[in-house]
């Protein structure tokens, strides 16, 4: 789907303050697969992605009237998704040990180069699973195709400089984590 | 330079951020430890890249949609209940408003003997009206069976039409 362009996304926002249903789902439509993405790779349960996705678009829904048009739509959204994940993680430490898996893994002896590759996919998952809630979050967004340093930034409410600078320290705990499978 | 100065900039080099200069150049290309973290620096960036990315349930903007409606339901039952209510608490508030203002100026002697009164009236009413009752009935039965064969003939003919 096209970007909008600035005066489109102002009528769409105008359209759903009005209460035109239609509105809203087609900004459902424009908008769930960079939400729901955003959230399950932060929160990696898929049915709790999709409840948590739900209900960013109800907030969304519920915030409309009170948005401003200072910042874009999608940034505004991203907003709400940064909060709804973030509040998601307070409180919780991730459990999944990627020595438990390690040792499993060798148990099992195995060689074969393609479920190798998957193994370290799914210690990959594992490793981001440990990270720091902020830390999760820049790296699910930074790498998802057309969110930008600055769009992170805003919607975290963290200078550019700050941004870049936990996405450098994620990946280097990432790296870290990793340091034996990449040997 | 330092190994730790070199580690810290691994990461902006491998996401090609930062451009290493002649001293980082170098140092990456004597050093096996910060050449090694270049190296793992670059693979964790390729994994990264290569993320698949979740798709959203083929239904969840139907699904989404039933909850906004869901909620938009539940807070109007909310803004009704309370509509309701302020209307009631107004519909006491002035008839004990109008009691207290009767009470005080002694109206209220005058409102007992026009409930009174008004009570006496509907007892005549029922004891003249009592003995044609039936014929009052047997009226009303016929009148309404004529309203609803009309009724019922001319939704017939709608229909047809």
């Amino acid at each position: 789907m096209d970007p909008l362009t600035a005066a489109a996304e102002r009528a769409l926002v105008e359209r759903c303050r009005a209460g035109d249903e239609q509105a809203f789902q087609e900004l459902v439509d424009r908008y769930k697969d960079l939400v729901f993405a955003l959230i399950a790779r932060t929160v990696q349960d898929r049915s709790r992605a999709e409840d948590l996705a739900q209900d960013v678009f109800l907030r969304v829904h519920r915030g409309l009237p009170y948005f401003r048009g200072e910042a874009r739509l999608s940034t505004w959204i991203y907003r709400i998704v940064a909060n709804a994940c973030l509040q998601q993680h307070s409180g919780s430490t991730p459990t999944t040990s990627l020595d438990d898996e390690r040792s499993r893994g060798r148990a099992t002896g195995v060689a074969d180069r393609q479920f190798g590759d998957f193994e370290l996919r799914d210690r990959l998952e594992k490793a981001i699973a440990r990270l720091p809630p902020h830390y999760r979050l820049v790296i699910a967004a930074h790498y998802l195709q057309g969110v930008q340093y600055e769009d992170i930034a805003e919607a975290l409410d963290l200078p550019l400089g700050t941004v870049k600078t936990q996405l450098h320290r994620a990946k280097q705990q990432l790296r870290r984590l990793l340091e034996t499978e990449l040997k | 330079m330092y190994c730790d100065e070199a580690l810290d900039a691994v990461e902006a080099v491998a996401a090609g951020d930062l451009a290493p200069d002649g001293r980082l150049a170098d140092h990456f290309a004597t050093c096996p430890n910060c050449s090694g973290a270049l190296k793992q620096a670059r693979a964790v960036e390729q994994m990264l890249r290569e993320r698949p990315v979740p798709s959203p349930p083929p239904q969840f903007t139907a699904r989404a949609m039933t909850r906004v409606r869901r909620a938009r339901w539940r807070s109007d039952q909310v803004l009704d209940i309370g509509f309701n209510v302020a209307i009631a608490a107004v519909v006491v508030a002035i008839v004990i408003g109008v009691w207290i203002v009767m009470r005080r100026s002694g109206l209220g002697v005058v409102g007992v003997d026009a409930a009174d009164m008004v009570a006496r009236g509907l007892v005549v009413l029922a004891q003249r009206v009592g003995p044609s009752l039936p014929l009052y009935g047997a009226a009303t039965a016929l009148l309404a069976t004529a309203l609803g064969l009309w009724w019922w003939a001319e939704r017939d003919t709608s229909s047809i039409g």
